[in-house]
């Protein structure tokens, strides 16, 4: 459960960029979570809201948080096959050998925000 | 009004990282950042080290746990110098709190550091904290099963110490399929076993070391 901590270092992201233009108040924060991000999108929601509640910094009461979930996707090295991993998510479906290397999934960024 | 940010979260943390790594790099102290379950056995594992190597290195220790100085004070026992780093109920390590520690070492008078991670297979592995190498240690009680249940941990390291190889013939840890997820998972890496308590294995840990050693003294 690391995810207020994250929470407080996005927070901080946008806080000091938000600051930089003079917006006053933050309305909306995009992210992109990736399945093997070892981010919980649930568990940054809750952390979202408690930070959210103690009316931290320049977000507004009503600020909304939006999770785009990036989906783990990887592509073989030997035969360019791409495919969904499995737990064993090198190893190629198609031709067996231990060639894929993880193409989508593993991001975790601030994207976007809105404010005024 | 609408800002395209595209920013990494952990970029704070990665500032600092590399930063420490900077440090480590001007003072060629070999960094090994050690990750595990609690209970794994990180903390005999480098007692063993400190006392089998602590003649021909001059070792330093940063210990991160929630509470106590329990770990710091097993390995000051051997002599080595330890620093405790309390997280007040933090589940991992970041740069910054390393950062804010190193003061205490002169790293002139280091060789190799090793950072003993918060006991947990999940969190420590998204940080990067500057270290050279990154360690997984496992142990035979808690199942192979945690190699694929635990991906992230065991993509971002690039060695596996599989402890507690004794308690084998007793459990039903099977190795072969521990070997065999961990090529999926990570084809680089690498599982070595290891007793920490009787220490069987140890010496291929300590090759290891000496190894890893010489590559930064020759940078």
């Amino acid at each position: 459960m690391h995810e207020m901590a994250l929470m407080g270092d996005i927070l901080q992201l946008v806080e000091r960029d938000a600051a930089s233009r003079e917006i006053n108040q933050i309305e909306k924060i995009e992210l992109v979570v990736g399945d093997l991000s070892n981010a919980l999108p649930d568990a940054l929601e809750m952390a979202f809201t408690v930070f959210r509640a103690r009316g931290i910094g320049r977000l507004s009461s009503n600020a909304q948080l939006i999770i785009l979930k990036e989906h783990a996707k990887a592509k073989c090295t030997v035969c360019a096959h791409e495919y969904e991993p499995e737990a064993r998510l090198t190893i190629c479906p198609e031709c067996q050998l231990p060639s894929g290397r993880l193409i989508a999934g593993e991001t975790f960024k601030v994207q976007s925000y809105e404010g005024s | 009004m609408k800002v395209l940010l595209e920013e990494e979260v952990l970029t704070d943390n990665n500032l600092s990282a590399k930063f420490n790594r900077d440090l480590f790099q001007t003072s060629k102290t070999l960094v090994i950042n050690l990750m595990s379950s609690p209970g794994a056995g990180k903390t005999t594992l480098l007692e063993k080290t400190v006392a089998a190597l602590g003649e021909e290195f001059r070792i330093g220790v940063i210990e991160g746990d929630l509470a106590t100085e329990k770990d710091a004070d097993r390995i000051r026992a051997l002599g080595a110098k330890a620093v405790q780093i309390n997280t007040n109920g933090g589940c991992h390590l970041d740069a910054r709190m390393v950062a804010k520690v190193l003061p205490e070492f002169d790293f002139e008078e280091i060789d190799l550091l090793f950072i003993e991670n918060v006991g947990n297979l999940v969190c420590p592995s998204g940080y990067d904290l500057g270290q050279h190498h990154k360690v997984a240690v496992l142990s035979v009680p808690e199942g192979n099963d945690k190699i694929p249940k635990y991906p992230v941990m065991f993509r971002r390291t690039e060695m596996v110490i599989l402890n507690k190889v004794d308690l084998l013939p007793y459990l039903d840890f099977d190795v072969q399929m521990a070997i065999e997820d961990l090529k999926g998972i990570n084809p680089e890496s690498k599982l070595l076993q290891v007793s920490a308590r009787t220490e069987d294995g140890l010496d291929e840990w300590f090759a290891w070391i000496r190894a890893a050693y010489k590559q930064i003294e020759a940078q």
